[in-house]
């Protein structure tokens, strides 16, 4: 049987029962765009997390001194060569950074607190968080900058302000205890407030001299893209012979594993969603093919084959999915379009925080994940419409015609 | 500088203003009448006190006693005797290191710098106001902004303004000496100029043959029912006190 003829008579009886094919085509279309838009909620969500993670000074590769996670001190510093970074490929990165980073103590007249004492070069820091804060006052001018940049929430336990002197306790290379006063230029502002409690920065230059050393205690990088991992991690090991060159995902394990169950996640949620779909589809075609037992019939009693009747109930329903298909993805575009540019959760400020997830949430569409859903939908339709279709030619033309 | 430096030239090594009185220095300046207090210490080679210190809060005041030993200005021992409860528990101080050692715990703990600003034996002082040392003075600016007559003496006013990379907190400090160089009063402001401590000198009479603040308490401005006061109960100003004093062996009482 011509292709054409199928497709031709498809079309009609598709027309001859609109009612019921648009429920069904509408069906598919929320469906599939409840599917896309979910998922680009909980991509949103693994980017965001990856995102934060990579600019809370990780970075996505990291290079370490052994020994350095189990004790932060200035000892496990190492000294990094000029031109370490002649064989990374400028374009697959965005940019890198070295930082000294040694456990503090600050102090105000009033109070004290433990702190992360981080000394920058905030010309690099275009890589980090560092890059896109608010800071009341004036952000650190240069490595040499003699200043402290403290977070918004610190400055408040402290009971201090921009302009404010800040005295700050920490271990030299020697072992013995350096303190000083530092002016506070700026008091910035982070998306999570644990990073304000947590992060003093001052200028790397002035952290050396403090602590009387020429070493850092990590080189952060940040790449363009993922996929350049393997690639710079390999040529990073080569370059730091005897140091841990980390990736993010060894330094922040939880958020990798969150990360990788986001991937499950998604696909459990499309096949919890289309089962559910593909029921309704299936209910569906059966009720339509059962009410044309008799016209199916006839056809078979006019001389068409039984492959030919299956093939027509599957081109039927699958031209309602198809188009359903297509439907929803414009309405995920749609609904997709409104929030791309972020969805304001701060009301739930708090709750958030404690995990660590930004208040702003940005959904991320992939491309891979609209294929994916599209194409499987596809087949899945397919799969549903034969079941149906079978029983239609499992009965004697004869004994349909006589119903 | 420091509650401490006060605190300590009083505890660690005594000011003997008796003897000061006879060669005044011709000139009196800022400078002079801190380092002639703190220069009184250095003839003392080794001292012995025994003292009372008063934790006052508004819901308890609980009293404890010690005694300290101290030999020049960098070491000393300090010693709880009372109550029970707190007895054998010390603390030493070698230059700027310290150590403490609980009885309960049995064994000594070197005081790591996130500790050093915790406070001592739940006192007003920090472990910090204990460990610091004169040299602490080369962070300040110092003046007299003030004189008066008052009781036969000269009541000086010294007005002490951190440098902006000092390791001090606070906005100025003020100290109202005596020309005998009995400490009356410092206090400690913030960085508005607004006093948030204060070390008072409650009273001053003779001991161990000079004349000293016998009674000094270290009150907060902002909750004025909260202070420590440290009393003197004896001393000894030349006590011989034996080099091994000042080990951690000592610390914990095995000798």
């Amino acid at each position: 049987m011509p292709v054409k003829l199928l497709l031709q008579l498809s079309w009609r009886n598709l027309w001859r029962h609109r009612r019921r094919n648009t429920i069904l085509l509408v069906a598919i279309a929320i469906a599939v765009g409840g599917v896309l838009l979910l998922n680009s909620m909980l991509r949103g969500m693994q980017v965001n997390m990856q995102e934060t993670v990579i600019d809370n000074l990780t970075g996505h590769v990291k290079v370490l001194q052994p020994g350095y996670l189990d004790d932060p001190s200035i000892a496990h510093g190492f000294e990094v060569a000029r031109d370490w970074d002649a064989e990374l490929d400028p374009d697959a990165i965005v940019g890198w950074t070295s930082r000294i980073r040694v456990p503090a103590v600050i102090m105000s007249e009033r109070e004290t607190r433990g702190v992360q004492l981080i000394g920058v070069d905030p010309a690099r820091e275009s890589i980090s968080f560092l890059d896109d804060i608010v800071i009341d006052g004036e952000a650190l001018g240069s490595p040499e900058d003699r200043r402290v940049l403290v977070g918004a929430a610190l400055a408040e336990q402290l009971e201090t302000k921009v302009g404010r002197r800040l005295v700050l306790i920490t271990q030299g290379a020697d072992g013995r205890n350096r303190e000083a006063g530092y002016r506070i230029a700026g008091v910035y502002r982070a998306e999570v407030a644990a990073l304000e409690k947590a992060f003093v920065f001052t200028g790397a230059e002035t952290l050396k001299n403090m602590l009387d050393t020429l070493v850092v205690t990590e080189v952060s990088v940040r790449l363009a893209d993922d996929r350049f991992e393997p690639g710079i991690l390999a040529t990073m090991v080569d370059a730091f012979t005897g140091l841990d060159v980390l990736s993010w995902r060894d330094l922040e394990p939880q958020a990798a594993m969150i990360a990788e169950f986001m991937d499950t996640a998604v696909f459990i949620y499309f096949l919890v969603i289309m089962s559910a779909l593909v029921f309704g589809l299936v209910n569906t075609l059966v009720t339509a093919v059962m009410e044309r037992v008799r016209e199916l019939g006839m056809l078979r009693a006019l001389g068409m084959r039984p492959r030919s009747v299956v093939a027509q109930v599957v081109v039927e329903s699958s031209l309602v999915m198809a188009v359903g298909v297509a439907g929803g993805v414009l309405i995920a575009a749609g609904a997709f379009a409104l929030v791309a540019d972020g969805i304001d959760l701060t009301a739930f400020d708090e709750s958030l925080q404690s995990f660590g997830v930004r208040p702003q949430f940005t959904p991320v569409m992939q491309t891979g994940d609209v294929v994916l859903v599209v194409v499987l939908s596809l087949v899945l339709g397919l799969l549903a419409s034969f079941y149906p279709a079978r029983r239609a030619v499992k009965q004697k033309p004869l004994d349909a015609l006589r119903r | 500088m420091g509650a401490a430096i006060w605190f300590f030239a009083c505890v660690v090594a005594f000011i003997g203003p008796g003897a000061l009185a006879d060669d005044e220095p011709p000139a009196v300046t800022a400078q002079s009448l801190i380092e002639g207090a703190l220069d009184l210490t250095r003839g003392i080679e080794s001292s012995y006190t025994e003292m009372a210190m008063v934790i006052h809060r508004p819901e308890w005041e609980r009293r404890m006693e010690l005694v300290a030993w101290t030999q020049g200005r960098e070491d000393a021992l300090i010693r709880f005797t009372a109550p029970e409860k707190d007895a054998g528990t010390a603390t030493l101080k070698k230059g700027e290191r310290m150590w403490t050692f609980t009885p309960k715990h049995k064994r000594e703990i070197r005081l790591p710098s996130s500790m050093m600003s915790q406070s001592w034996a739940g006192s007003d002082f920090s472990y910090n106001d204990l460990s610091r040392t004169d040299n602490y003075l080369r962070y300040y600016d110092y003046a007299i902004t003030g004189t008066e007559q008052r009781d036969g003496h000269t009541i000086y006013t010294l007005t002490l303004t951190p440098h902006d990379d000092a390791p001090v907190v606070w906005g100025k400090e003020e100290m109202v000496m005596r020309d005998d160089y009995v400490m009356i009063s410092q206090t400690f402001f913030d960085q508005d100029f607004k006093p948030l401590k204060q070390m008072q000198t409650m009273d001053i009479g003779e001991l161990g043959g000079r004349t000293i603040p016998l009674t000094m308490r270290m009150a907060d401005f902002e909750d004025l029912d909260r202070w420590t006061e440290m009393r003197y109960l004896s001393a000894d100003f030349d006590a011989e006190v034996d080099e091994g004093m000042f080990t951690t062996f000592a610390l914990r009482g095995e000798r």
